[in-house]
């Protein structure tokens, strides 16, 4: 990046930009918003709130260009191998064609239709012949988060047919214990969602829920029926016994961040119906069109990642907060907090060499009207300069008069958030003063429902590729998970053989604590 | 007296031909049906048109004391027509009678639209035995508050009441309830039977043991203890539904509804053949013949509405099996709820059967689900010969078990 012309450019220009104060950019143009904004049809972007002119813009459309964005997104788009460490494309994109769907995925969708069906005429049946009435979703990481974050958000809109829906990923296996107590083993149905299909963390808690239906069921045929597989390994979920019509296939060019659009999303199609999956799909294309197809200075995922860009590596800024003023999205910071940082949160350029520029920032957040009684103290008054991302809604998700009180009352605060940070305030007492200055963007979307929801999704997608190609950076891969599964393992064998020599001292010392814990009770 | 008797239903006609026999002046508004199933219907309506007492017409005779409502159940808008109607010709002074079965408050609701006094009188009378149930009734209950009005009814049903007076006098609203607790409590019953029908299952007993023991019990009495692959009809279904949806909220949904349970039990009893060949042939049923004998949800009746061949038929098809049906009056109903439910594909696995050992030839399984005569001692050599698997589903316990195992069949009851 910092080899590109407009580079220093963009540093010449920071060097006013973090003099100045951000309200005096409002003060300069009273009708910033029009300059400011971009949007298409459910969206509207507003980053008129960040610290950024006209001439700087510019600055970094052009060094877009330098690093050559359109070519990227063409190769993304065409299905070229950008993920160039593991050998593959990432076809994220592909996955919600649904003009031009390949084939394959279309198999996979009619026999998600068919299983969807099944369970929603209440004609899957578990080994006492009654119809499965309760989900669970046995998956980690990208098989757990995405689905998770969609189905709770579009929980006021689920099929009136949609069995209830449940989630565990943690390998302690507590949550797994505490649900199975709820649940009638006679109707239960598990999803076993796992990209390699050898995930530990899956795997164990899918042999506890096997271990239980087991319990229960009268023979091995009865027990099968309780297990759908989603994963790239027919191979592996052959072995595991599970049965040819309860196995649902995705691709190796399926990244596990982006496979809630596979067959990983086979709980979203169970609470939405396919046909409201099909929208949800249908919203991330609607983006996808729109950021290939639309000028960089009028496309919202390029601005958005271009934005990030400015704020990173030319105003320092290197924490981003996630404020959805709804709290059906409850799970949104979670989800991309894997979607952006397992993505960009790399030190090395795709050639391999050590980048000497910051690149994914720190990213965490909260439903906005929790998190003002929580961290925004410290962007109103700490010592961090960070960015935010405020999400809202247009629509109220009611008509009575108290929803439209309520959702007045949120769109206020939010507004008051996002202007108080911007605005802040002199005050005489140094603990009542506010110094403003925080940069936000405000993601105003139509509604929440699929569609809208997909939308969204996706538009982060692509700004997290945006800055991965002016960062040349590889968002696809991610060796940093590997290394802890490795020691995991061998320090799993060291614990079964209560052996804790050749482990540092501070493992060492706390696996001997744990050993005496236990032997004392 | 001059009577108005507004509906299509059997009910209505069986009030209006019962009160011209007795010599009032009747005016039917509704259409006569071209058939009438209901026995002695027929003559009765005959007989009173040519006696001159009994009026079918389109129009309401404005010069009637009485009006009595005989609609369906879910003619609400119809009835409240009428009342409309009433209100602008009707004698200021006549009253109205409600003995349709509307949702609980309905009553009151047209007779302020009409303008009338009024009383809701329910109709017991079951269909097949409607003429003698109206002429001797074991209660007629009016539910009014108006003492004109109970002593109007009171004189209208005079004939009907002298053997002894089985008159209950009691609110509209409680009249209304007394209608929808009697189904409720019958429910009841019958799912607490097909709940101790699975632990007699689970324990080894035989539940027809167990219903003598408890029938023989005063207090509980003989009727209504029978278990079986749950009840159906559209009446019961809907009887339970309304009243449950006039408990408090919290009862509505959740476990805390005795009525729900009721409905729960009974919709889960639907399926529990299907459960038992699911589990005898290790959860995989594809390809396999299951014939059905009795689809109504009762004898002689052409209706499925609600009944267990209806959630059995959805769920082998399901499962990839091939059916064949046999029932003596409901066939044709049950030819064309497949012909509208199921693709062309699945109405290849469904055949339909007018003779019932045809519905037998090489099939896996027979299960009897209504209690027609001539199924309560089929020639067991015969079906032996036909079927490809000897298995009989009794779903009323209709046989001895024994003598279906000595046959070498294998027997499931309910629970038993």
């Amino acid at each position: 990046m910092n080899k590109l012309p407009s580079y220093d450019v963009l540093k010449q220009l920071s060097q006013q930009a973090k003099t100045r104060h951000l309200a005096s950019l409002f003060n300069e143009n009273p009708d910033r918003f029009s300059g400011f904004h971009a949007k298409l049809p459910g969206l509207v972007l507003d980053y008129s709130k960040q610290n950024i002119t006209k001439e700087e813009r510019e600055a970094l459309l052009n060094l877009a260009e330098e690093a050559k964005l359109s070519e990227w997104i063409e190769k993304l788009f065409k299905g070229e191998k950008v993920n160039h460490t593991e050998g593959r494309a990432a076809g994220h994109t592909a996955l919600r064609d649904l003009q031009n769907p390949k084939p394959e995925v279309s198999k996979e969708w009619e026999k998600m239709e068919h299983l969807v069906d099944r369970i929603h005429t209440k004609q899957l049946r578990g080994f006492s012949g009654k119809a499965i009435t309760d989900v669970v979703n046995i998956g980690v990481g990208g098989s757990d988060l995405g689905p998770l974050m969609v189905t709770h958000a579009l929980k006021g809109v689920r099929s009136p047919l949609a069995p209830e829906l449940h989630f565990v990923s943690t390998l302690d296996g507590k949550q797994l214990q505490r649900l199975l107590k709820t649940l009638s083993a006679e109707t239960t149905l598990f999803i076993i969602a796992s990209k390699s299909f050898t995930t530990i963390d899956t795997l164990s808690l899918a042999k506890t829920a096997r271990e239980w239906i087991e319990s229960h069921s009268p023979s091995k045929a009865g027990t099968l029926q309780h297990f759908i597989g989603v994963s790239t390994n027919t191979e592996m979920m052959n072995d595991w016994g599970l049965l040819p019509d309860h196995q649902l296939l995705f691709w190796d060019w399926v990244g596990g961040r982006f496979s809630l659009w596979s067959t990983i999303g086979l709980s979203i199609a169970l609470q939405q119906g396919i046909e409201g999956f099909k929208s949800f799909l249908q919203g991330a294309n609607e983006m996808d069109l729109h950021f290939r197809n639309t000028p960089f200075k009028d496309n919202t995922a390029v601005l958005l990642g271009l934005i990030s860009v400015w704020n990173i590596n030319f105003l320092d800024l290197a924490g981003q907060a996630i404020l959805p003023y709804d709290s059906r999205l409850k799970y949104l910071a979670s989800y991309l907090e894997q979607l952006v940082m397992e993505s960009n949160g790399k030190h090395v350029n795709r050639a391999g060499e050590n980048v000497n520029y910051r690149t994914c920032p720190i990213l965490w957040g909260e439903v906005g009207p929790n998190a003002q009684h929580a961290f925004y103290q410290l962007m109103h008054q700490g010592t961090e300069r960070v960015m935010a991302d405020f999400i809202l809604y247009a629509q109220a998700h009611g008509n009575t008069e108290r929803h439209t009180f309520h959702h007045n009352l949120n769109i206020a605060n939010c507004l008051a958030q996002s202007r108080a940070l911007m605005i802040g305030q002199k005050g005489d007492d140094p603990h009542k003063d506010y110094p403003g200055g925080q940069v936000s963007n405000t993601l105003l979307f139509e509604k929440l429902d699929a569609k809208h929801l997909g939308m969204l999704i996706a538009l982060y997608e692509h700004s997290v590729f945006v800055q991965s190609v002016i960062w040349d950076i590889n968002p696809f891969d991610q060796w940093g998970v590997e290394l802890g599964k490795k020691i995991a393992l061998e320090i799993l064998q060291k614990i079964e053989a209560k052996d804790a020599s050749d482990l540092d001292s501070s493992t060492q010392g706390i696996l001997q604590t744990i050993w005496d814990t236990q032997n004392e009770n | 007296m001059k009577i108005n008797v507004f509906g299509n239903s059997v009910s209505a006609m069986v009030c209006a031909g019962c009160l011209a026999e007795t010599g009032n002046h009747i005016t039917l508004v509704g259409k006569r049906p071209n058939e009438i199933a209901e026995p002695g219907l027929v003559e009765l309506l005959d007989s009173q048109l040519a006696a001159g007492r009994l009026t079918i017409s389109d129009n309401f005779n404005p010069q009637a004391e009485c009006h009595i409502m005989a609609l369906g159940p879910e003619d609400c808008k119809n009835a409240k027509r009428i009342a409309t109607d009433l209100a602008a010709a009707a004698l200021k002074d006549s009253t109205l009678i409600v003995r349709s079965n509307f949702n609980i408050g309905l009553a009151k609701e047209i007779a302020q639209t009409a303008q009338l006094e009024f009383a809701v009188n329910p109709d017991f009378t079951a269909d097949g035995h409607a003429i003698q149930r109206f002429t001797r009734p074991d209660r007629i209950i009016i539910g009014t508050n108006s003492e004109k009005v109970r002593q109007q009814i009171r004189q209208i049903f005079a004939p009907f009441n002298r053997n002894q007076d089985v008159i209950i006098n009691m609110t509209p609203a409680s009249a209304e309830l007394t209608k929808y607790g009697t189904n409720a409590m019958l429910a009841t019953r019958i799912s607490l039977m097909n709940e101790l029908a699975s632990i007699s299952e689970v324990i080894d007993a035989d539940i027809e043991e167990v219903r003598l023991g408890l029938g023989a019990d005063k207090r509980i009495g003989r009727a209504y203890l029978y278990p079986g692959t749950g009840f159906g009809g559209d009446h019961f279904t809907r009887d339970l539904e309304r009243i449950k949806s006039m408990l408090p909220q919290a009862h509505q949904k959740g476990g805390h509804s005795l009525l729900q349970a009721v409905i729960d039990i009974n919709e889960n009893q639907k399926e529990l053949f299907f459960r038992k060949l699911w589990q005898h042939f290790d959860c995989n049923l594809k390809g396999k013949t299951v014939a059905i004998w009795g689809l109504g949800y009762k004898p002689h009746t052409t209706s499925i509405e609600s009944s267990a061949s209806v959630a059995l038929i959805k769920a082998f098809i399901h499962q990839g099996c091939n059916l064949q049906l046999h029932d003596p009056f409901a066939l044709d109903t049950a030819k064309k709820w497949v012909h509208k439910h199921f693709s062309n594909v699945q109405q290849q696995q469904v055949s339909f059967h007018t003779e019932m050992y045809d519905a037998s030839k090489q099939a896996d399984a027979l299960c009897v689900l209504t209690e027609y005569k001539a199924f309560w001692s089929p020639d067991l050599t015969l079906l032996k010969e036909n079927m490809q698997t000897p298995i009989i589903l009794d779903g009323r316990n209709l046989y001895n078990k024994y003598w279906i195992e000595d046959n070498h069949f294998s027997y499931y009851g309910v629970g038993r």
